[in-house]
């Protein structure tokens, strides 16, 4: 048994399954469900969006980190991620090349320039997707450019609606709630089916990956201010892009809080923002604005929710004989 | 059934199923011995033999007159061959008496039997002392130094948690020495003054905490405390913490708090000094790994190499295994077989290569919180393990990194595989060394 070669690592020698890259790939998997609605309502268009976005956020992402010197983090999945929840942000007949802009900058410039994944500070598939509304000059601009390549799978009868968040906006009759809830084209991918999104969710939460004070704090905020404003909260929570806001995007990882504490801060002020771009400003992307802002309020929550050392030494109680003090902690 | 626990901590898969209901057996003694000087936290000994000097089993030699220290003894009779700088199984060298066996039985025979009851507090602490007695759950503080306390203390705690995964020591000892260890518990209780004493044990040991409810049923001032499956269940501030619910501040002695912890092993190693005279020189191992052919919890005699333990429980192939003295989250991976088993070594494990922690190459913190939920300190590991790589020692002190008791659930539970707990224990002799030099 002499000269064997030992493996001679530090402290500690057991370590559990989860890794990021499995963790993307579940979050992944948990958007399955909401892809297959779209690719049943909007067809190639939906195909297509999804494979353009992917495959540019790979490409982006591998660009970067050679640009920059640094080994090639595919295997991470989350550059993929980002470009699924891109693709799902948009409405499957966006122009191809607006879906590649979108994920371009997102994952090039909202993660990759940030520092890579863990140093961004704003989600980067709202900050891509956000980001296109505010180039809107700039990119109606290009269309005209782009029109030669503009790419057409036939017509589709859904694919005209308005979005459902934007119906309820101008006063228009809207669809019954299960119908909302359960399957309505209209809007973004991820607009069709918030049932879809649930059962995604659901897994995520099986998988212990996110969160439930983020989502539950988002949605019973919207839906106890949206009641307060006197609007069916039902609408508000079945609308937009708030489920998958809720509970993909504003549970990631990197750009919400670390604490408990702070997550229920987080998923309230999100709530409350949502309702005030809903109700006051814009009719749609509220939800993307929403968590676009407070991601930029994380690090203040986190320092202002930072919680005690266990030997933090605590303020001297009344009663210090240890025979009482013992009598209480066990009453 | 009432179960206590404290806040953070996690699950970890336990591996006990192993040794648990393997029987305490006794190792036969090797050929050789290797006896690190000074075992214990404190003082350094000086050795009391030379080389050529015949010793017998339980013969002192090693001592010092400084009082946080514990004597070594002779665990086998033979020849002194040598003292000399040997590898020690925390890495580096350490002053050690190597014996060579002279073939004979290598029993120890107590001389007398004392009863406790006649003897006075400060004999039993002697008693204690002279036999070299430190705490074996890891802790390795000399025992005649922690009892020997001024301030009035109410509560003995035992520690029969026993959280690290595979190890199962303890959980036999409780088993099989019950009667000891409550006749050892009464010993610490008289010499600290203590009228409680509560017994601490995980529910995954119900025949544990039957046999000891069994045992203490009728003795006034005993309580056998369930306490629930989670790491690091058995480290002292969290023990203290669950049973009696008392904090538990950075600085404060056992002492300070009224309750003093004493490993169920040591206990039972307490009751053996005080009653037979019976010396610190061998201790209840596990000895366990998936691969291990003869897993089991065997008496081995202290010096005694990893080599000879692995022959005897018939491993052979160790190519890209993992050896490890003490439990799989606490315990120093050993480069080679050479290193011997000291008085607090809970453990001799062998990982095969499919449970060895790859050496991945880790990547950047994704804020995921796991690290944040998990410590049983309420810090923020992630946040320290960033500040350690960039060598922010003001940031470090800030967020309390000193406070960290290194359990090591931070790296177990990482998603993006960084080694937190070692690049915080890297950066901690630097911070104190700075803390110290501020006061």
């Amino acid at each position: 048994m002499d000269n064997q070669k030992l493996v001679y690592t530090p402290a500690p020698h057991l370590k559990s399954d989860l890794t990021v890259s499995q963790a993307m790939r579940d979050v992944i998997i948990a958007l399955i469900p909401a892809c297959l609605v779209a690719i049943y309502f909007f067809k190639f268009y939906a195909v297509f969006m999804i494979a353009v976005c992917m495959v540019t956020a790979a490409v982006t992402e591998l660009i970067f980190r050679m640009a920059m010197g640094k080994k090639p983090s595919l295997g991470d999945y989350s550059a993929l991620l980002t470009g699924l929840l891109v693709a799902l942000c948009l409405s499957a007949t966006t122009a191809w090349w607006m879906g590649a802009i979108a994920t371009f900058i997102a994952v090039g410039i909202a993660k990759e320039l940030m520092g890579g994944l863990g140093w961004n500070r704003f989600n980067p598939a709202l900050f891509g997707r956000v980001a296109l509304i505010i180039l809107a000059p700039w990119i109606v601009a290009l269309g005209a450019d782009f029109l030669p390549w503009s790419i057409n799978f036939g017509p589709i009868d859904v694919v005209t609606r308005a979005t459902p968040l934007a119906m309820l906006q101008q006063g228009m009759e809207m669809p019954g709630l299960a119908n909302l809830f359960f399957a309505f084209p209209g809007g973004a991918m991820s607009e069709v089916s918030p049932f879809a999104l649930l059962i995604g969710a659901a897994y995520l939460f099986y998988r212990g990956h996110i969160n439930w004070r983020i989502p539950v704090s988002i949605l019973a905020t919207v839906f106890v201010l949206a009641l307060i404003a006197g609007k069916n909260p039902f609408y508000h929570l079945f609308t937009g892009g708030l489920f998958l806001g809720a509970f993909f995007m504003a549970t990631d990882w990197v750009t919400s809080p670390i604490t408990n504490k702070g997550k229920w801060i987080f998923g309230i002020a999100i709530g409350v923002l949502i309702i005030i771009f809903r109700v006051g400003l814009a009719p749609t992307e509220g939800v993307a604005f929403s968590i676009l802002i407070m991601n930029a309020f994380v690090p203040m929550i986190d320092r202002a929710t930072k919680r005690p050392s266990f030997s933090e030494p605590k303020p001297k109680r009344a009663v210090a004989v240890p025979g009482q003090e013992q009598a209480t902690a066990k009453g | 059934m009432e179960v206590k626990t404290f806040q953070g901590g996690a699950h970890i898969p336990h591996y006990k199923s192993y040794t648990e209901d393997k029987a305490i057996t006794r190792m036969a003694a090797p050929e050789e011995v290797v006896i690190p000087l000074s075992q214990h936290l404190g003082a350094p000994n000086q050795p009391l033999v030379k080389a050529g000097d015949k010793v017998e089993v339980g013969q002192k030699i090693g001592d010092t007159e400084e009082f946080i220290a514990a004597p070594v003894h002779a665990s086998i009779s033979g020849t002194v061959t040598a003292i000399e700088p040997r590898p020690a199984y925390t890495g580096g060298e350490i002053m050690s008496v190597i014996i060579k066996s002279d073939g004979g039985p290598q029993e120890f025979v107590p001389k007398e039997k004392r009863d406790p009851e006649q003897m006075t507090v400060e004999e039993i602490r002697q008693a204690i002392r002279e036999a070299g007695i430190i705490g074996m759950g890891g802790a390795a503080f000399p025992t005649h130094a922690n009892i020997s306390t001024r301030k009035p203390v109410d509560s003995l705690i035992l520690n029969g948690a026993e959280c690290e995964p595979f190890l199962t020591c303890d959980h036999r000892q409780m088993l099989e020495r019950a009667q000891e260890l409550v006749e050892g518990a009464k010993i610490l209780m008289r010499s600290i003054g203590a009228k409680k004493c509560y017994i601490g044990i995980e529910v995954n040991k119900p025949d544990a905490i039957e046999a000891l409810t069994e045992k203490t049923k009728g003795l006034e001032g005993f309580e056998v405390v369930p306490l629930a499956v989670k790491y690091p269940q058995g480290f002292k501030s969290h023990l203290i913490k669950a049973v009696t619910g008392r904090d538990v501040p950075r600085g404060a002695r056992s002492a300070d708090l009224g309750c003093i912890v004493r490993n169920v092993g040591t206990t039972i190693s307490c009751y053996e000094a005080v009653v037979y005279g019976k010396p610190s020189i061998e201790r209840v191992v596990t000895v366990s790994g998936p691969t291990v052919p003869k897993c089991g919890n065997y008496v081995i005699k202290v010096g005694t190499s990893v080599g000879h333990i692995l022959k005897e429980c018939g491993v052979e192939d160790l190519k890209g295994h993992k050896v490890i003295l003490g439990g799989p989250m606490t315990g120093m991976a050993q480069a080679n077989l050479v290193t011997g088993i000291v008085k607090s070594t809970t453990g001799v494990l062998v990982l095969p290569p499919s449970m060895v922690r790859e050496e991945v190459s880790y990547s950047d913190c994704v804020r995921c919180g796991k690290c944040v939920d998990h410590c049983p300190m309420m810090l923020y590991p992630n946040q320290l393990s960033i500040y350690a790589e960039a060598e922010m020692y003001g940031a470090l002190m800030e967020w309390n990194v000193t406070d960290c008791i290194e359990c090591g659930i931070c790296s177990y539970v990482c998603p993006s595989q960084r080694p937190i707990v070692h690049l915080i224990r890297m950066v901690k002799p630097t911070v104190k060394k700075m803390q110290r030099s501020r006061k």
